[in-house]
């Protein structure tokens, strides 16, 4: 006896066995644009008028202190920057978006090749920190969850409050003194292309990587265990054990499906974080990174240069987003349906 | 209120509430009480170790390290306040404003406030010194914008839980004014969210002013501050490696006490709402992305 | 209503020999909760053969619930089986640690509970969780897998598209058929049912009784039925098993005790809840509570609300006796024919 169509629902209206309709991603994508669009918009208007604000006497900084009136005038034609502020800012995005991120002031580099050879550092930082946060700090959580209420879980929970009052850069410092200065197993300070030398580029990013994966790690713990405790103690995980399913196999593809979601976003908000943000570790370990980068433009006033590093996250925040929500679209579609 | 005296009964309330009393001191008189003159270079004891003469020892220009510690806390505490103020003032009106100023505002707010989330901090609030002017004051009201966000959202979830409650549509029907009905009925439910929101802000700030003071932005040597004392004995590591002890302990204690303060806050309002204790999280309420276990801080203060 | 347990179309080839015909055997069973000597359950006894279905009815924190939480071994939290013994096929399971229970459950006892949209994972399609099932339990391939999982959502009644739906896409009546497509999945010997129909529409729940029944009778099922609803147990159960306070008060054939009821609970139950009347199906027209979880009572536990209670049954624990071709826990058993 085939059903399609079931009598009244108490409380409830007629429900039949709903089709996926293909307007309902249009309107989602049209909600989201909504959404993201202006963001990017106002997030890169923001990162250019700061380069051009800051921007006091571009002609000085580029000719020095003899510069003479006329060279200003011509300077600031050259750069652009007698037109109107919007119209500026539209020729920057335009070029932006075909790459061309503008050449710094004092170097002449272009802003996108400086970019290019110091992305590396940030990446293998960013990859190595967030998968250990992720595999240390999952870990952890689910342990807590699991055994919730025991001496683990309370152990757990104030090592995360203990660890939450160090920044990275102490921790680092910390590392530096155990494993450099006191032990001299690993190096201090600089950096190693992987593709150049596999085990001195582990030597030199370790430590960096540890101490940057900490405040992830401790959200990644935190968040997971809160999210499992109340996963593991819903009716569907009682079905699970009472259809005989392993208690690994329960965990890892049915309560970690649903309560991987906060976890996966605290992450999702630390890649950008350590990819441009991370100024005072690359001071700490001396690493050639983005984050040197900027300060050291932005102390100068290498408009450029600034600007693009700021466009460059922006875009990274806006694209982790995106990945972030995809993922939590995949792992609990049913939520939005 | 009820809940500062439920608060005040932990223990942990207590013992961070005492320290930062002792904190607060600091800022105040530190560079009074300091045994030593903070600039003062006693060239015959570089980078020597603690002793009975220098309980924490000095650093490589001779000066003592307590001291430093204890006059570099006045600007450390008020930068971090400065930031708490700024981001509060911003934050918490905005976010009380957009569930009662309309869908437009709303919707404006929120994306002001993506935005702003973002920017990365260091580098934002070095941008911001660049225009603005190369002192803490400007650097620090920069991370109090980009703290707003976490304001905002907070303040904005609690007032739209509290908002759409029943007796706020009967203060409603029974003429009260918007601004009376905000004012009593609103603000002191969502003023516990925003304490707990304040602590830990101020600690996020407090770790922010050490990152920026640690690179050197916004200090005018040789003026003392926790970062820039950690910064110092970065260089000299290999000769003096227990003296990034002093600097980042007090960093710890007082950040620490900040979000013990912060969550025996939060214990204590939460117990009227829901029997479930709450883990050691920085941010707790329901925001309207669907996080429903809480998120950190909208910026990222060291990193 | 037959009165003896129907023998199975179908035999299972790879069945052990059992000397008894018993699916399940439980024997003076005690059971505690919250973590403190508080009898729940004070030494219930049933047995549930081959092909039979039994019902087991009462109010709520009578004890039938956690009677049939032993039998699957999901005692919750806090909850212990303090003595007493449940045997599953002949297999003494009340002991049982995880892993060995892992190889029984799924695979030869079923369960279907009372909110079926709970007890699924809502971020996984059915046709998913159903196949996770037999791919793992009978160590099918995925092809084959989802073609045995689109053969038994059509088996009870689900079209195959329903394969690919979540649990929040599909309405109570249909998700409880997806339980109980997952709780026969792997052709087990014991389909445990815990007020699987309570939460449904009227109309919907005949349709789940007949599904039921059809399946117990295509393989030979015996089926194990919570339910506080006498309606729905008359309709499916062969047996029932009547449970007051922890204790079971009276078993016997269905019909008879519907017919003529013995222990003064039951009598009182009838008389309450009007069968084939749709307005009333309380039971809560007898007058004062029963006794609270754990309470410690000298005689009989009904005795308080009983309007035939004699001093004597206040006096010492009384004990079950066969009366009428049933079982009954009352002194005055034989007077009491209604």
């Amino acid at each position: 006896m085939a059903v399609t169509v079931e009598a009244v629902r108490p409380g409830g209206g007629l429900v039949t066995a709903r089709p996926r309709a293909g307007s309902a991603t249009a309107r989602r994508l049209g909600r989201w644009a909504a959404i993201y669009v202006p963001v990017v918009v106002a997030s890169t208007f923001v990162t250019f008028l700061l380069g051009s604000l800051s921007n006091a006497n571009p002609a000085a900084s580029v000719l020095g202190d003899n510069a003479t009136p006329q060279d200003i005038v011509r300077i600031n034609h050259v750069l652009g920057l007698d037109q109107p502020l919007l119209v500026q800012y539209g020729r920057w995005v335009s070029r932006a978006l075909q790459g061309d991120l503008g050449v710094s002031y004092f170097t002449q580099i272009p802003v996108s090749t400086s970019i290019g050879q110091r992305l590396p550092v940030d990446l293998s930082l960013a990859v190595l920190a967030i998968s250990l946060a992720l595999l240390v700090g999952g870990a952890t959580g689910a342990l807590a969850a699991v055994r919730s209420g025991s001496w683990i879980d309370r152990g757990v929970t104030w090592v995360c409050s203990a660890g939450s009052t160090v920044p990275a850069f102490v921790v680092g410092i910390g590392l530096v003194v155990v494993f450099s200065v006191t032990f001299k197993l690993l190096p201090s300070s600089g950096y190693v292309g992987l593709t150049d030398d596999p085990v001195g580029w582990l030597e030199h990013i370790a430590l960096p990587a540890v101490a940057l994966s900490i405040e992830p790690g401790i959200w990644v713990a935190r968040q997971l265990r809160t999210a499992l405790v109340d996963v593991l103690d819903q009716n569907y995980v009682t079905g699970a054990v009472v259809r005989g399913l392993s208690g690994r196999r329960i965990l890892f593809v049915h309560a970690l499906r649903n309560a991987a979601g906060p976890a996966i976003t605290v992450l999702g908000y630390y890649v950008p974080v350590i990819i441009g943000g991370t100024v005072v570790t690359e001071t700490v370990f001396s690493l050639p990174g983005l984050g040197q980068l900027v300060l050291n433009s932005a102390t100068s006033r290498d408009v450029p240069v600034v600007q693009g590093i700021l466009l460059v996250t922006s875009a990274l925040v806006i694209a982790s987003n995106l990945f972030v929500n995809a993922a939590l679209g995949w792992l609990r579609p049913g939520v939005n349906r | 209120m009820k809940i500062i005296r439920r608060a005040l009964r932990l223990r942990s309330t207590r013992v961070a509430l005492g320290l930062l009393t002792v904190i607060a001191f600091l800022a105040a008189f530190g560079s009074a009480t300091a045994p030593y003159d903070p600039v003062h270079q006693d060239v015959a004891h570089l980078l020597a170790g603690p002793s009975g003469g220098h309980w924490l020892g000095t650093d490589y220009l001779g000066r003592d390290v307590l001291s430093r510690l204890m006059a570099g806390t006045r600007l450390s505490v008020l930068s971090a306040l400065e930031a708490v103020v700024v981001g509060l003032a911003i934050g918490a009106t905005t976010g009380l404003a957009s569930v009662f100023l309309g869908r437009t505002f709303d919707y404006l707010s929120n994306r002001v406030n993506d935005t702003l989330m973002t920017l990365p901090t260091i580098v934002f609030a070095v941008a911001v010194t660049a225009v603005l002017g190369n002192r803490l004051v400007q650097a620090m009201f920069a991370v109090g914008v980009l703290l707003a966000p976490m304001f905002f959202r907070v303040t904005r979830a609690a007032t739209l839980q509290y908002a759409q409650a029943q007796y706020v549509e009967v203060a409603d029907l029974l003429g009260a004014s918007r601004a009376h009905v905000i004012r009593v009925h609103v603000l002191r439910k969502v003023m516990p969210t925003v304490a707990v929101t304040a602590a830990s802000a101020a600690a996020a700030a407090l770790l922010t002013v050490s990152s920026l003071t640690f690179l050197g932005i916004g200090v005018v040597p040789p003026a003392p501050t926790w970062g820039g004392v950690l910064s110092s004995d970065l260089a000299y590591l290999s000769l003096a490696p227990w003296a990034p002890i002093a600097p980042a302990a007090m960093i710890m204690i007082t950040v620490g006490a900040l979000n013990t303060l912060a969550d025996s806050i939060r214990d204590s309002s939460r117990a009227d709402l829901d029997a479930v204790p709450a883990l050691s999280t920085i941010t707790d309420v329901n925001s309207e992305y669907g996080h429903a276990y809480g998120t950190p801080h909208a910026d990222h203060p060291a990193a | 209503m037959p009165t003896a347990p129907l023998m199975p179309t179908t035999l299972r080839p790879d069945v052990q020999a059992v000397t008894t015909t018993e699916v399940l055997a439980i024997e003076d069973l005690q059971v505690s909760v919250h973590n403190s000597r508080l009898g729940a359950v004070l030494g219930a006894s049933l047995t549930v053969a081959r092909g039979e279905s039994v019902g087991l009815v009462g109010e709520s924190g009578s004890g039938k619930t956690l009677t049939c939480r032993a039998a699957l071994g999901v005692l919750g939290p806090g909850c212990a089986i303090e003595s007493g013994t449940v045997r599953f096929a002949g297999q003494d399971v009340t002991r049982l640690d995880a892993k060995a229970w892992e190889a029984i459950r799924g695979q030869r006892v079923g369960a279907v509970f009372q909110d079926p949209t709970s007890y699924l994972n809502p971020s996984i399609t059915v046709g998913r969780q159903l196949a996770e099932v037999v791919r793992i339990k009978l160590g099918l391939p995925r092809r084959q897998a989802k073609a045995k999982a689109i053969e038994l959502f059509e088996a009870v009644g689900l079209q195959a598209k329903v394969y690919g739906q979540l649990p929040v896409e599909l309405s109570g009546g249909m998700l409880q058929r997806v339980m109980i497509a997952i709780a026969v999945s792997c052709d087990p010997e014991l389909l445990v049912a815990d007020e699987a129909t309570t939460a449904l529409d009227v109309t919907i729940q005949a349709e789940i009784i007949e599904l039921i029944l059809r399946l117990r009778d295509e393989r030979g099922l015996a089926v194990l039925f919570v339910s506080h609803d006498l309606a729905v147990i008359a309709e499916l159960c062969d047996r029932v098993v009547v449970f007051y306070a922890g204790e079971v008060v009276e078993t016997g054939p269905t019909a008879q005790i519907l017919a003529s009821p013995r222990h003064p609970y039951t009598q009182a139950l009838l008389k309450v809840a009007s069968l084939g009347d749709y307005g009333r199906r309380q039971l809560d027209v007898i007058p004062g509570q029963p006794p609270s979880v754990g309470a410690q009572i000298s005689g009989c536990r009904f005795a308080d609300r009983c309007a035939f209670a004699l001093d004597a049954c206040r006096e010492a624990p009384v004990a079950v006796r066969e009366v009428d071709g049933r079982e009954v826990r009352c002194l005055r058993a034989e007077e009491l024919a209604s």
